[in-house]
């Protein structure tokens, strides 16, 4: 990460942007072992009180890191229940990247977000039909599949 | 710009100031070896 994805310039403005950046060694053995760390690299993104919205586990370059830490900073929002500006930065990551490894999460946390937001289920059913039409294979169609029951 | 992502090394210095940004933290845990 420190060689590839970090020092690239779009991403240096992406989190400077959108977060408060910490970096732990892990000679740091006490908070290695609150957050259970394994491997490295492992990124979390945590609301002020230290609880996880998100957590990542080995490399991400440039192109995937930030579509994934901007479905990550949407569940942010979505644990805080800031629907509209969730369902914001899912949508930048369905428009900006589409076919990065991140959209499926942003479709489903999209659906469940406008349903939180409505409670109308509709959008659950709209998440699944556009995961099983786009990322029929990801494990988000496979999480989205009991909305296939809601009429639609 | 930065040239460089501006890391902290504090958490919980991290943590007061994501409270008062109203930002997420992002915590990175690297080996240095």
């Amino acid at each position: 990460m420190g060689a590839v994805t970090y020092p690239n310039e779009k991403v240096i403005k992406f989190v400077d942007y959108n977060f408060v950046p910490v970096q732990i060694e892990t000679s740091n053995t006490a908070l290695v072992e609150q957050f259970k760390v394994k491997w490295t690299p492992a990124i979390f993104v945590l609301d002020a009180d230290g609880n996880e919205a998100h957590q990542v586990v080995g490399f991400l370059p440039p192109e995937e890191f930030i579509p994934t830490f901007m479905v990550a900073k949407g569940k942010w929002y979505f644990n805080a229940e800031q629907h509209p500006e969730a369902q914001g930065m899912f949508e930048e990551v369905l428009r900006e990247y589409p076919d990065s490894g991140a959209a499926p999460e942003a479709v489903f946390f999209m659906g469940v977000s406008r349903y939180k937001a409505s409670h109308d289920p509709k959008p659950l059913r709209q998440a699944y039909e556009t995961l099983m039409a786009k990322f029929p294979g990801s494990e988000w169609a496979k999480r989205a599949a009991p909305y296939r029951l809601i009429p639609a | 710009m930065a040239l460089n992502i501006c890391w902290l090394d504090d958490l919980a210095k991290a943590k007061e100031i994501a409270r008062q940004t109203k930002k997420p933290v992002l915590l990175d845990f690297f080996n240095p070896q």
